[in-house]
Order: structure tokens, then C-alpha cells, then sequence
């Protein structure tokens, strides 16, 4: 057991020098290459490491993160705007205490399953919160560019521009941004008309991967369940650590790929069908990019300039010819 | 292409088909993205039109952006074809000219009551400054709508600063898109524009028409149009002692049809315009 826990020690003090280094050697030429900092980053989740934190009120991975990001969560106006037509609101200002689902105050939380696999039984705990995809369409496609996915791998909400109104969870596959009413840019223009609040989520700490930084529930967790760094070397560490647990992985292909890889030792099938889903309560199911059935229509738009540029430099030319070479007598042709 | 019988007699012929057929083209694919432009936004589900008969996909806003997607591809298409294909060819009837400025404002007070509008060549200036600020409408919209399509492909990340300005360039030229739309059909609303409209369904208008609001067009086309017999009644009353108070110029620009300098010395066989009137007025015309 020592001798185990020593090599763990061992190997995990390996692995952060590993990351380190190739933090500090950089990624590429970005103009923070020699600490790293802005480059691609991704986190592995180690569900066969995570124990939720039993001795704590709180899990220290959310722990971490409300306290860095709860304080940014304004108090919504009181009362809130009605919102025509439907008058439907949603408002967590009473409910900050939640832990166990996402929430605008509440971007991380603990996913409890029981699974039978391979003849025993596992109690999971599985950290949940935003998978910052590859291509997300819940960023690509907000009609006010308030969601952008950053070099960072990092997928950020502005709060000071979302109107609340909700498209990144919809298009979301795990439906993981949470709305606060009452709050944000939408109370200045038409509160009843436009807009209902703003949307919150993970932003993988956008600003301290910035620095070079972890994510504060990457350095929080004592179990060394998370991990973070440079996309490549997470992706191929998840793949080693699946292989060796003749585990499974998620993250990896869901949506076009995501930022994040779960690293499972049961079937992740098995897991989807144990935990408690619903709102703030993402499944694990596996999941294809949705705007992938838009990617052909989307190059034919941007061929079309040059298609454009062809079709008339083509026309034209064939109507000047044809001016040069009729005379007026052939036109007239009775 | 060119009237062969007498239904066309008494009409010139203002666009032709490539005209009719780009002018349609941008207008529908336009409308489309406007549509699909707006129900981009969050709106579909929350006022109640995904309930409408045939609107549920509105609140899908993946099936909304292939709607858009596709339109945009006839649209740029188009746009870019238009550019193209009339500048090789030297059309600058519709571009802007100097003075239209204040030749719109006349306009516009003429259709108030107020004082009399001056001749016209093919466009009206009004026209000619419109279809401007439509054309940097149309390439903010293009330039910006490319780089949020490439963004949605090829590079989610990239600069946040470009995917923020080609995003508001985007939404504020759609709102201009809009007005400028309105503007276009609250144009064809004022009576003295109505027998403009047939043209751009046609190609014709009546050459009375032409001849009372259109001299500087028809002498650009070629003298014979001056004084051709005019068939079938008038459908826009030309002021009273119009014709000789205010004759036509002696040295008219470049047709804006056929684009020959001097119409008059050697009017342009290919210019479809004096084609036709040639043929409805030759005396050989069938009927």
C-alpha cells in the first residue's frame, strides 16, 4: 500500500513536472510561449479518482470555485421585469446554497452513480460542469458574440453583453448554461421585450489560464482527480490512463470534441443511465455535433464569392464579345 | 429577348433579363435572410411563433442557419455577378452622379407638392444614392457574414475582437438592410414611381412614361427616340408645357444601356433598348 502510494506520489509528482515542463517550453509561436500561458489547454477528469470529498460540507473542486466566481454573480433587481408574453423567469438569487446541480451561482458540481460493472459495484463521483467543446455552437452562433471560445480552449461568457436569452443553452447538448434574471445589459434596453437576464457558466478560468495558470479546481482537488494542460498532452495522458484501467473516455469525440476528457472505469453508458438528469443536470450520453450538418452548406457560402466572380467575369465577357461581333444588319434582322 | 409582337407596342424596355433575373434573386434570397436572420435570435419560441401553421422549425436555430446558409450562397453569388458583370461592361447608369444630392431633394419635394421634379435619365437620382448606400450595405453584410461563417467552421477561436466586429457590423447592417428595404417600397408607393414597377417584372415601361420623366434616358439611347409616335394612351399625365420648357440636352453623358458616348451619331445596335423601339416602330413590325 505504501509502496503503491508512494509510486502514485511517485507518478503523479512525474506528471506535474511533465506538464510543467512542457508548459514552460510553451506550445507554439504564440506570444506566450515560454510560460504557456493562452495556449491550448484541456482537463482530464479522473472519475476512478474523484471520492466527492467525503469529509467536506462542500467538495474542494466547488468549493474553490464559488469562491472565486460567486462574488461576480450580481443581485438581480427586485422585483423582476415581467417578461413578455410568457412571463417566464428564472432566478437562483434565493437558491445560491444549491451545490448539488449547476446554477447561476453554482458552475461545477458533483455527479453521484451507482453502477454495477464487472461484477462490482461502484460508487462514482464525477465532477460536472461545462465541457468547453472544440467547435461550440452555444459561442459560434450567439447572435451577439457575448459567448467566444478563446486560444485557450477556454469557452467564456461576457456577462456584460448576453442578453439572457438562453440560445447557448439550447443549442448546448448538455443544456449547461444557467440564466439569472434581473441582471445584465438587457435591463438598460427593453426588460419586457428583449432579452431575460444573462447566462452563467464555467469559464474554465479563462483569466488564470491567461497567467499560466490551473483552474481553481484543478489545484483544489486533493485527490489529484483533475488535471490540467497543454490539449495534446492531456489528450494522450487520458488516452494512457484509459488504457490502463481498461477504462473508457468522454469528452474526447462528444460534440466534435471538447476540452475536457473524462476518464471512466465503467461504460460511460452505465453512468448515464445511474445519474439523476434534469435541469442543471447534464446526461453522459454520447453526442454528435449538431452544426455539423451545416459545415457543407456553410463552404458553398464561402465558395459563392469566387463563384460569383467567375459566373460574371464569364458573362461579361461573353456579352462584350458578342457587342464586338454582331454589326447592326444582323441585328436587325427581320 | 426583343418584343415581336404589338402586345409590346408603346413600351420601351428598361432591364433586361440578367437584370430581372439579379434583381429577383438578391430580393428573395434577402428577404430569406432577413427571415432567417431574425429568428437567429431567441425570439420564435418566446412570442408564440413556432405555434403558427408551418412555423415550428422557427425555433430551430440549426435549421434556421442552413436556411440562411442556403440563401446567403445565392446571395453573395448574385452580388458578386452583379458587380462583375456590369462594371467589365461599363454600366454606370445607376451609380452615383454629382449633384444627385441635391436633385433628390427636389424630388422628394415635387412628390410633396412642392415645386417641380427635374428630367430624369434612366434612374432616378434618388435611385442612384439609394442603390449606393445599398451596395455598402449589401458588402458589410457579405464581408461580415463570411467571416462568422468561416469563424462557425474553421476557427471558433479566433480573435475575439474580429468575431465581435464582424458580429455588430453584421447586426446593425441588417437593421440598415431593413430601412433601406422599407425605403425601397415605400418608393414604389408614390404614385409619379408606380409605372416603374412593371419594369423590374417586364422589363418595359410605357415610353409615354419614358418620354414626359425619362427624356435624358431616351436622347442617351439614341435621337430617334426623340419624337417617335407615340401608341395607346398615357399612363402618367406629363405636366402641362413640359417638353418645351425643359428640352432636352444637346450633348448627353454615356448610355447608361449600352454605354455609347455619342447615342446619336451612332446609336448602339446591341443596346436592347433602341433594338426594340426600332423594331416596334420599323414599319415591317409584325402586329
Amino acid at each position: 500500500m505504501n509502496d503503491g502510494k508512494k509510486g502514485g506520489i511517485s507518478r503523479r509528482a512525474l506528471l506535474k513536472a511533465t506538464l510543467t515542463a512542457a508548459l514552460s517550453v510553451g506550445l507554439g509561436s504564440s506570444g506566450h510561449a515560454h510560460t504557456g500561458a493562452g495556449c491550448a489547454v484541456a482537463t482530464l477528469i479522473d472519475i476512478s479518482r474523484c471520492d466527492g470529498c467525503p469529509e467536506r460540507e462542500t467538495p474542494a473542486c466547488i468549493q474553490a470555485c464559488r469562491q472565486k466566481n460567486l462574488l461576480h454573480v450580481p443581485e438581480p433587481v427586485d422585483p423582476l421585469p415581467k417578461v413578455f408574453p410568457r412571463g417566464k423567469t428564472e432566478d437562483f438569487s434565493g437558491r445560491k446554497h444549491l451545490t448539488d446541480r449547476l446554477t447561476p451561482y453554482n458552475y461545477l458540481f458533483i455527479h453521484k452513480a451507482e453502477v454495477e460493472h464487472g461484477g462490482k459495484r461502484w460508487s462514482l463521483n464525477i465532477p460536472r460542469r461545462c465541457m468547453h467543446c472544440d467547435n461550440p455552437a452555444c459561442a459560434t452562433i450567439c447572435p451577439f458574440a457575448a459567448n467566444h471560445k478563446h486560444k485557450t480552449g477556454a469557452v467564456v461568457i461576457d456577462s456584460d453583453i448576453c442578453f439572457g436569452g438562453a440560445k447557448c443553452r439550447t443549442v448546448c447538448p448538455w443544456n449547461i448554461p444557467q440564466r439569472q434574471s434581473g441582471v445584465g445589459i438587457y435591463l438598460q434596453i427593453a426588460p419586457t421585450l428583449a432579452g431575460n437576464g444573462v447566462m452563467f457558466k464555467c469559464d474554465l478560468c479563462h483569466d488564470r489560464l491567461l497567467e499560466g495558470k490551473n483552474p481553481v479546481c484543478v489545484d483544489a482537488c486533493p485527490r489529484e482527480a483533475l488535471l490540467s494542460g497543454p490539449r495534446e498532452i492531456i489528450r494522450a495522458e487520458a488516452r494512457k490512463r484509459a488504457d490502463r484501467m481498461g477504462g473508457h473516455l468522454y469528452g474526447r469525440e462528444e460534440n466534435g470534441g471538447t476540452a475536457t476528457l473524462y476518464v471512466s472505469p465503467v461504460p460511460l453508458e452505465k453512468i448515464d443511465a445511474a445519474i439523476e438528469k434534469g435541469p442543471g443536470r447534464p446526461h453522459m450520453a454520447p453526442v454528435q455535433r449538431r452544426m455539423a450538418k451545416t459545415d457543407t452548406l456553410a463552404n458553398s457560402v464561402l465558395l459563392s464569392p469566387a463563384i460569383g466572380l467567375t459566373a460574371g467575369i464569364l458573362a461579361a465577357a461573353g456579352a462584350l464579345k458578342g457587342r464586338k461581333n454582331s454589326s447592326p444588319e444582323e441585328e436587325r434582322k427581320p | 429577348m426583343s418584343p415581336k409582337t404589338g402586345e409590346k407596342q408603346n413600351l420601351i424596355r428598361r432591364h433586361n433579363l440578367t437584370e430581372i433575373v439579379e434583381h429577383w434573386a438578391i430580393a428573395l434570397s434577402g428577404l430569406t435572410l432577413v427571415i432567417t436572420g431574425i429568428f437567429e435570435l431567441p425570439i420564435a419560441g418566446r412570442y408564440y411563433i413556432t405555434d403558427l401553421p408551418g412555423m415550428k422549425w422557427s425555433g430551430d436555430f440549426i435549421f434556421s442557419l442552413e436556411l440562411h446558409y442556403a440563401a446567403s450562397v445565392i446571395f453573395i453569388t448574385v452580388s458578386l455577378f452583379h458587380v462583375v458583370y456590369h462594371v467589365l461592361q461599363g454600366h454606370t447608369g445607376l451609380l452615383p452622379k454629382k449633384g444627385d444630392l441635391k436633385a433628390s431633394v427636389e424630388v422628394i419635394k415635387s412628390f410633396l407638392g412642392r415645386g417641380e421634379e427635374p428630367l430624369f435619365h434612366k434612374y432616378l437620382p434618388e435611385q442612384r444614392l439609394a442603390y449606393a448606400g445599398m451596395a455598402v450595405i449589401i458588402a458589410g453584410l457579405i464581408i461580415s457574414g463570411l467571416i462568422k461563417t468561416y469563424k462557425n467552421v474553421y476557427a471558433p477561436d479566433m480573435s475575439y475582437a474580429l468575431v465581435m466586429w464582424a458580429t455588430w457590423v453584421h447586426n446593425v447592417f441588417f437593421v440598415l438592410f431593413v430601412l433601406a428595404f422599407a425605403a425601397h417600397m415605400a418608393a414604389i408607393v408614390i404614385k409619379p414611381n408606380r409605372p416603374l414597377v412593371r419594369s423590374i417584372f417586364t422589363g418595359y415601361i410605357s415610353l409615354d412614361y419614358a418620354k414626359a420623366r425619362h427624356p435624358l434616358w431616351l436622347e442617351e439611347i439614341s435621337p430617334r427616340m426623340q419624337g417617335a409616335p407615340v401608341r395607346g394612351e398615357r399612363e402618367t399625365p406629363v405636366r402641362e408645357g413640359r417638353e418645351e420648357k425643359e428640352p432636352v440636352q444637346e450633348d448627353a453623358g454615356a448610355c447608361t444601356a449600352c454605354n455609347v458616348r455619342d447615342a446619336r451619331e451612332a446609336p448602339d445596335p446591341d443596346c436592347e433598348a433602341v433594338r426594340d423601339h426600332q423594331e416596334n416602330t420599323s414599319p415591317g413590325r409584325k402586329t
